[in-house]
C-alpha cells in the first residue's frame, strides 16, 4: 500500500511540477524568419471543456498531427474571473513568443464591464479562426413569427417581455440582443433581462417563465428539430449554412441593419515580436485552410472567420466602440 | 421505435463485449479519482475526454458516464475515512461517515455507503428507463420561483442540521450566506465583495470551502488531541458486516431518498450535492431519535448516499432529453458527447436510440460493477487508517491542495483553502457549527438568484411566489415545518 501511495504521491508531484512551470526566455529574431525554440503554451482562460478549450484544443491538436507546427503545444486551463485570470497571466509574460491565448467577445467586454485590468489592446492580435453567431429564439406557440413582431410588442409594453440569457448583464448574450434590438428603435434601458448563470435558460424558456432565450445559433438546433422553439432571428450577417441553420433569418434581411459577431482567435503577450507575429500568422492562415480544421468546424458548427493581424486588430477596435457605446447607453460601463 | 424496442436495443449495446468492457474501465477510473479528496466527477471526466478521441460513439459514453456516476459513488470513501469531502456530493456523507470511523467501524461505514450508494444508482436507473421520455417535461417544469420555493424549504432545516446553541447556528449560516454573494453578480454584472481582486470574480468554489472547513479544521483538531488516547479507535477497520439492526434502519431512508434524489437529479441546478443535503436533513428531521443524527447514524450516512447516487442518474434526463446540462459536471459531460459528434436532446431517443438507451442500460451493469469492486477493496482502502497519523495528516492536507489545484490551477484559491482551515478550526474552538455554514452556501446562491430573476419577470410583483402550485406547496411545506417545532415547545411549557 504504502508504494502504491509513494507511486501516486510521485505521478502527482509531476503533473504539478509540469503544469507550474513557466518558460519566461524569448529570443526574437527580428530579422530573419523566427522559429520557435521551445514548448509552445496556449491558454484558455476558463475550465476545461468551454469554447475557448475546444478551440485551443483543436487547434493544437491539428497543428501537431498535421505537422503544421513541429514544437510541443501545451494547452493549459487559466480559469477565473471570466478570462481576467488567464489574461492577467499572459500579461505577465510581455514579448514572450511562446505564450498564446484563445479569445473571443469577453475581451472586449468584461474590460468595458470593468472587471479586467487587461483588454484586448494590451495584448498582441494573430489571427482571427472562426466565427459564431447569437439566435434569438421563442416558444414554438410564442404569438411572434419575425424580429419586428417581437420588438413591435416590446416598444408597446416593455414590462410584458423578458429575455432570458447564461451570462450576466453586459456580457455577450445580453449585448448581442440589445445590440439588434436597438437597431430596431426598441429602448434597450427597458429590456427586462434575466440571468441564468446555471445555464438553464432553455429551461425557463421552455417551462414559459420568460418568453425570449438569447444564446448561440448552434444551441437552438435540436430543439428547433424537435419542434419545441422557433428561431426569430440570427446575428448573422447572410444566411448561415447548414441543415436547419439555414432556415434561421438573419436580423438583417428583416430589416434591422445590425449583426453581432462572436468571432475566436488567437493572441499573444503584450509587445510580441513582429517576426513571431508574422511567423503565427502564416501558421494560423495554414491551420485554417487545412481540411482537418474544416472538418472541426464543420462538427461543431463554427463559421470560417480568418483575419492576419492587422485585419484583426482594426476589426477589434470597431467592435470595442460599438459595445463602449451600447454600454453606456445601457448604464453599465465603466 | 417504440420505447420497448428501444430498451431492447439499449441492453444489446450494454451487454455486448464492448459494452461490458467499456463500462468497467469507466467505473473503475471513475470510481478510483473519486475517492481521492477534492478530485471529483469533473476531473474524471476531463482527464478521458482525450481518451475517446477517435472511438465509436456509443462505447465511449457509455464509458464517460460510467467515469461520470462511478466517480460519486467513490466520493463517500474519503468524506468517510477522512473527513475530506472527495467531491461536493458527498460532503454530507461526512456528517455521519467519519464519526462512525472514528468509533471504530470505518468498514461498516464503507460498507453502508457502498451499499445505500447501490440501491440508490439502481433505483434511480429503473426510474430512468421507466419514465424517461416523460420525464423531460418534469425537467423544466421548475420556474424561477419554484427554485426559490424549493430553496427556501432546504433552508428551514438550518437550525435541525446542528447540535446546541441555535443562535450559534445562525450566525454560522448567515456568514455561508455572505460568503456566497462574492463574486460578479449575475443579474446586474456588478462585482460584490471582491476588493478589485480578478481571482474573486466568479466567488470562492464550494470545494475550497467544503475541504477547509471539514479537511483542514479536522487536521488541526487532530494535532491538537494528538496525546488524546481516546481517539485511538480510528485505526480500529472493524466488521464489515451489517446487523438485521442496522439493514432495517437503512431501508427506509434509502427507499424515501432514492426516490427524492432522482427528482431532484431531474430538476436542472440541483443535482446531487442538494439532494444529499435535503436528503440527510429530511431524514433527521422524520427520524424518531433525531438526536443520533451527526454521531455515526445509519440513517444519517445511508441517506445522503442514496440520494447523491440517484441524483446522479437523475441528472441525465435533462442532459439525453433536452441537452441542458444542470451542472458544471454534466456541462462537461455534454462536451464529451459533442467532441464525438452527438448532441444530446428532444430527438437523441429516437436518432440514436443505441446511445440513448445504451447509456441507461449500461448504468445497471456500471452499478453492479461498482459494488463488487467496491466492497472487497474496504479492507484495503481503510488501511489508510493504519498509515501513521503523522504521515496521515501529511496527506490529508497534500491531497486537499491538489484538489483544490485541480479546479482552477490557481494559487489564490490555496490562500482561501488554507483561510477557511482556520475560520473552520476557529469554528469549531467557539462551536459554532459548519454544516449550516455549507448549507447556506449551496443553497443561498440559488436562492437568492431565482428569487431576483422572479422579481425581474413579475415586475417586482411577489405574487409570483404563490400564484403557481408548485412553489404555493413547497412553501407551505417549509413555513409549516417552521411553525411545528415552534408550536410544540409552547405546548410542552404549557403542559
Amino acid at each position: 500500500m504504502k508504494k502504491y501511495l509513494l507511486m501516486l504521491l510521485f505521478v502527482f508531484l509531476t503533473v504539478l511540477a509540469v503544469a507550474c512551470s513557466n518558460d519566461e526566455t524569448s529570443n526574437g529574431d527580428a530579422n530573419g524568419d523566427w522559429e520557435p525554440e521551445q514548448p509552445i503554451e496556449i491558454v484558455a482562460p476558463a475550465g476545461a471543456g468551454g469554447g475557448w478549450d475546444t478551440t485551443a484544443r483543436m487547434a493544437a491538436k491539428v497543428f501537431s498531427e498535421e505537422g503544421i507546427i513541429e514544437e510541443d503545444i501545451g494547452v493549459v486551463n487559466k480559469p477565473g474571473g471570466g478570462g481576467a485570470v488567464g489574461w492577467a497571466y499572459i500579461a505577465g509574460h510581455e514579448g514572450s513568443a511562446h505564450n498564446l491565448f484563445v479569445a473571443s467577445p469577453p475581451l472586449i467586454l468584461v474590460p468595458l464591464n470593468g472587471q479586467s485590468e487587461y483588454g484586448y489592446d494590451d495584448f498582441t492580435p494573430l489571427a482571427n479562426m472562426i466565427a459564431d453567431y447569437g439566435a434569438f429564439a421563442v416558444r414554438e406557440d410564442a404569438p411572434w413569427n419575425d424580429l419586428n413582431e417581437l420588438f413591435e410588442d416590446m416598444k408597446e409594453d416593455p414590462e410584458s417581455i423578458s429575455v432570458v440569457g447564461t451570462s450576466s448583464p453586459g456580457s455577450m448574450d445580453h449585448i448581442q440582443f440589445v445590440q439588434i434590438a436597438k437597431a430596431a428603435g426598441v429602448d434597450v434601458t427597458k429590456i427586462k433581462y434575466v440571468t441564468d448563470p446555471e445555464g438553464v435558460g432553455l429551461t425557463q424558456l421552455l417551462n414559459g417563465s420568460v418568453e425570449v432565450f438569447s444564446t448561440g445559433v448552434s444551441e437552438t438546433i435540436e430543439q428547433v428539430k424537435a419542434g419545441t422553439i422557433k428561431v426569430l432571428g440570427v446575428t448573422a450577417e447572410e444566411r448561415l449554412e447548414g441543415e436547419v441553420l439555414e432556415e434561421f433569418p438573419t436580423a438583417i434581411e428583416q430589416g434591422i441593419d445590425a449583426t453581432f459577431v462572436n468571432w475566436r482567435g488567437f493572441f499573444g503577450p503584450p509587445n510580441m515580436d513582429e517576426a513571431a507575429v508574422k511567423y503565427y500568422e502564416a501558421k494560423f492562415k495554414e491551420l485554417s485552410d487545412s481540411e482537418e480544421f474544416a472538418d472541426i468546424r464543420s462538427q461543431y458548427g463554427w463559421n470560417e472567420m480568418y483575419m492576419d493581424s492587422e485585419e484583426y486588430k482594426s476589426f477589434l477596435d470597431e467592435q470595442n466602440e460599438e459595445v463602449q457605446s451600447l454600454l453606456d447607453e445601457l448604464g453599465l460601463g465603466e | 421505435m417504440g420505447s420497448l424496442e428501444g430498451i431492447l436495443t439499449g441492453f444489446q449495446v450494454a451487454f455486448s463485449v464492448e459494452g461490458v468492457l467499456f463500462v468497467l474501465i469507466g467505473v473503475f477510473v471513475g470510481t478510483f479519482i473519486g475517492m481521492l479528496p477534492g478530485l471529483g466527477p469533473i476531473s474524471a471526466i476531463a482527464v478521458m475526454i482525450p481518451v475517446t478521441f477517435g472511438m465509436d460513439p456509443t462505447p465511449a459514453l457509455v464509458m464517460m458516464a460510467g467515469v461520470y456516476y462511478g466517480a460519486v459513488f467513490g466520493g463517500s470513501t474519503s468524506s468517510i475515512l477522512l473527513n475530506a469531502p472527495g467531491i461536493s456530493g458527498t460532503v454530507a456523507t461526512s456528517f455521519d461517515g467519519y464519526p462512525m470511523a472514528q468509533q471504530g467501524k470505518a468498514g461498516k461505514a464503507l460498507a453502508i455507503a457502498a451499499i445505500s450508494s447501490f440501491i440508490g444508482g439502481t433505483i434511480s436507473v429503473l426510474l430512468l428507463m421507466m419514465l424517461a421520455p416523460m420525464l423531460s417535461s418534469v425537467a423544466i417544469s421548475f420556474g424561477p420561483p419554484a427554485y426559490f420555493a424549493l430553496m427556501f424549504l432546504g433552508l428551514t432545516a438550518i437550525t435541525s442540521l446542528s447540535e446546541g446553541s441555535t443562535s450559534k447556528a445562525l450566525i454560522s449560516a448567515v456568514v455561508g450566506f455572505m460568503v456566497v454573494t462574492i463574486g460578479i453578480d449575475a443579474q446586474t454584472g456588478t462585482q460584490r465583495f471582491t476588493f478589485g481582486n480578478a481571482n474573486l470574480l466568479e466567488g470562492i468554489d464550494f470545494l475550497v470551502i467544503a475541504l477547509g472547513l471539514f479537511a483542514l479544521a479536522e487536521v488541526c483538531t487532530l494535532i491538537i488531541k494528538r496525546k488524546d488516547l481516546s481517539l485511538d479507535n480510528t485505526h480500529k477497520l472493524g466488521s464489515l458486516k451489517i446487523t438485521k439492526q442496522e439493514a432495517k434502519e437503512m431501508s427506509g431512508p434509502v427507499t424515501r431518498q432514492s426516490f427524492m434524489g432522482f427528482v431532484l437529479g431531474v430538476l436542472p441546478g440541483a443535482g446531487a450535492t442538494i439532494a444529499s443535503f435535503i436528503g440527510y436533513i429530511t431524514e433527521k428531521r422524520i427520524a424518531k431519535k433525531p438526536d443520533e443524527f451527526g454521531k455515526g447514524s445509519v440513517r444519517g450516512l445511508a441517506a445522503p448516499e442514496a440520494a447523491n447516487n440517484a441524483a446522479t442518474s437523475g441528472a441525465f434526463v435533462p442532459l439525453l432529453s433536452l441537452g441542458i446540462p444542470g451542472s458544471g459536471t454534466t456541462a462537461v459531460l455534454l462536451g464529451a458527447f459533442l467532441v464525438l459528434g452527438v448532441q444530446p436532446g428532444p430527438l437523441l431517443m429516437t436518432d440514436r436510440p443505441e446511445i440513448f438507451w445504451g447509456i441507461i442500460a449500461s448504468m445497471y451493469i456500471g452499478n453492479v460493477f461498482l459494488l463488487i469492486l467496491n466492497l472487497p477493496l474496504i479492507p484495503y482502502i481503510s488501511k489508510i487508517l493504519k498509515i501513521p497519523r503523522p504521515l496521515l495528516i501529511s496527506l490529508v492536507i497534500m491531497f486537499s491542495i491538489i484538489g483544490v489545484y485541480a479546479i482552477s490551477f490557481s494559487t489564490f484559491d490555496l490562500y482561501m483553502l488554507l483561510l477557511f482551515g482556520v475560520v473552520g478550526f476557529l469554528m469549531r474552538l467557539f462551536s459554532f457549527p459548519a454544516p449550516p455554514f455549507i448549507l447556506a452556501f449551496i443553497l443561498g446562491g440559488m436562492m437568492e438568484q431565482s428569487f431576483r430573476q422572479s422579481l425581474t419577470i413579475s415586475n417586482g410583483n411577489y405574487m409570483i411566489f404563490v400564484k403557481e402550485p408548485i412553489s404555493l406547496t413547497l412553501l407551505l411545506i417549509g413555513l409549516l415545518s417552521f411553525a411545528f417545532p415552534i408550536i410544540g415547545h409552547l405546548r410542552k411549557r404549557k403542559g
